[in-house]
């Protein structure tokens, strides 16, 4: 708004590639285990996947949060565990969550996922501690691409 | 250019956000009677163990890193808006080039006799929230009335239920979140808090609090009486325009603002709980205290403040209940007002623990409830506040795996492929 072009990269879903073979989900579970392990994170650890994979006929597509310019889970985050860097990448601390759902109710893209078990929302993170999408490297068809923000 | 901001909640730290997107240099002063910039909608949270810390919506480190002077502990009394200064409870004086109130709500409670006894508490501030809790400790409080059954007033309940104390709400309406809820909503709600030993009277209210100091008793329009070793009233909030007034700012039913939250009085803007806001749902300003939207007039104020014309969008009236073991959220219009509206059912919430109703007319989603399954109900939400045409899957709307690719193909296109995601691009279309 500054006027200054935000520096972001980001995840892009090519619904034209798409095969729904939903190896984003399992690679993105895996990599958000303790175990590293696809099978251990689902049924040990109660992982969800950040990326939903949407079928509907021949159209599929998976979605994960869209790091909004404006996004509506940082305006409705009571708890003050969503910000926004200065590159414009929204952050969710599952730790500072307290579970109040705002943000899972105002998402456009129902991208920000309530784990109501444990009292926290979770969302993408673009594996930042990884430094390169996991599901983007797991997809088989070219379906997801990581690119600069348009 | 020095821009000063009454209040110190969602809405302050909305026009911080707000201002420092476009001034990065100017000061900007907040002031608070209270002494730390904590999240209101987590008071409740204060009556079970839960660390203070996490209370906090912004910290120090957010003042400071945005070069915002607190002061803190003292009330803004009055605005003079010819030398341009808020007057503090203290004297001093603070200059201001651009002013935001946003001074939010207080709670209503109306004229009950014996409501000046010891023992009866509002909840809508952190201190008035530790002194119950230090009262129930200190006076061996067993058993609470509670006088309202909104969101406060059901969440102060169920905080009590975890502690063990004995809680009755008293309710004028013949169920629980009348204003907010629909019917099976309501009922889905009263069941998991009389589950959790919550008791409930309806079609009934309180009307002499008994007592010689302190509260022992209360005694109902139906004539029972009641024991109670304390009261709480949480029958809602009205805004708060004492400091508007002092200034001539107009005031209808909350601070009456135009499209980019200035008041009728030159630099002078207002957000928050204290406004009249745009209901989108059905074009009228009212009072809309919500958070989310108090976060989203305070931004939008800080931009225009700053000297970018931005015009707010209106809010959408939502909520979500965060304190039960299931869910509960809704927005925009839950129970259609008449004949011209559809509504699309998925109750299944004997069987599987949900429910999901959709409100529609002239084939635009106007409001949901989705109680149990929650998971990427946002996208309803945004059908809402785009007032995007659903004929042809308004079955869908209500069904678990409802998403992205039910929307038209145009909208994936705008909003994932060339990113439109900005504020403007969120207009109503």
């Amino acid at each position: 708004m500054s006027g200054k072009k935000r520096k972001l990269m980001k995840v892009y879903p090519i619904e034209e590639n798409c095969i729904s073979c939903r190896y984003c989900e399992v690679a993105c579970t895996m990599v958000h285990s303790e175990s590293q392990d696809p099978v251990k994170a689902y049924k040990l650890e109660g992982l969800k996947p950040r990326p939903t994979v949407e079928v509907k006929g021949a159209v599929s597509l998976s979605v994960m949060c869209r790091h909004c310019k404006h996004p509506f889970c940082f305006d409705a985050c009571i708890s003050g565990a969503i910000t926004v860097d200065k590159n414009g990448k929204v952050n969710l601390d599952e730790d500072k969550c307290v579970g109040c759902w705002n943000c899972v109710l105002v998402c456009p893209f129902g991208a920000a996922h309530p784990f109501v078990e444990r009292k926290h929302s979770f969302k993408c993170d673009l594996c930042e501690e990884r430094g390169f999408p996991a599901c983007v490297e797991a997809c088989p068809n070219r379906a997801l691409i990581y690119d600069f923000e348009r | 250019m020095r821009y000063v901001i009454v209040g110190n909640s969602a809405a302050a730290v909305g026009c911080i956000t707000g201002i420092r997107k476009v001034d990065k240099e100017n000061e900007i002063v907040v002031i608070s009677y209270e002494d730390r910039c904590y999240s209101k909608p987590m008071i409740a949270d204060v009556l079970v163990d839960f660390p203070e810390e996490k209370l906090l919506y912004r910290d120090e480190k957010f003042f400071e890193e945005n070069g915002v002077t607190q002061i803190l502990g003292h009330k803004a009394i009055s605005i003079n808006p010819e030398s341009k200064v808020v007057v503090l409870d203290s004297g001093e004086l603070v200059p201001y080039d651009k002013l935001l109130i946003s001074t939010g709500a207080v709670p209503f409670v109306p004229p009950i006799e014996g409501s000046d006894k010891k023992g009866v508490f509002t909840f809508t501030e952190l201190g008035s929230a530790k002194a119950f809790k230090e009262y129930i400790k200190e006076n061996n409080v067993k058993e609470v009335i509670i006088i309202g059954s909104g969101f406060i007033g059901l969440e102060v309940a169920y905080f009590l239920r975890e502690i063990g104390i004995n809680v009755t709400v008293v309710e004028l309406l013949d169920r629980v979140l009348g204003k907010a809820l629909d019917k099976r909503g309501s009922e889905i709600v009263e069941k998991m808090l009389r589950d959790k030993g919550v008791n409930f009277i309806f079609n009934n209210t309180v009307e002499r609090i008994e007592g010689d100091e302190k509260v022992t008793s209360v005694t109902l329009k139906s004539g029972d009486v009641l024991r109670a070793d304390a009261v709480v009233v949480a029958i809602g909030v009205r805004p708060n325009v004492e400091l508007a007034k002092t200034a001539g700012v107009e005031v209808n039913r909350g601070i009456v603002t135009d499209d980019h939250m200035a008041t009728n009085v030159p630099d002078i803007y207002a957000a928050g709980d204290c406004i009249e806001c745009l209901d989108i749902t059905d074009g009228q300003r009212k009072p809309l205290p919500l958070f989310p939207l108090a976060f989203e007039q305070g931004f939008v104020a800080g931009l225009n403040m700053a000297g970018k014309k931005m015009e707010y969008l209106g809010g959408l009236p939502l909520n979500s209940l965060k304190f039960l073991e299931k869910p509960v959220l809704n927005a925009g219009i839950v129970e259609p007002p008449d004949d011209s509206y559809e509504v699309i059912l998925n109750d299944q919430f004997e069987k599987k623990g949900y429910y999901r109703k959709a409100i529609i007319k002239d084939n635009r989603l106007v409001g949901f409830v989705a109680i149990g399954e929650i998971d990427r109900v946002g996208i309803l939400t945004n059908l809402i506040r785009q007032r995007i045409d659903v004929s042809g899957i308004k079955d869908r709307l209500v069904s678990l795996d409802f998403g992205l690719v039910d929307l038209p193909q145009e909208w994936r296109k705008e909003k994932l492929v060339e990113d439109k995601t900005a504020y403007k691009d969120w207009r109503a279309v």
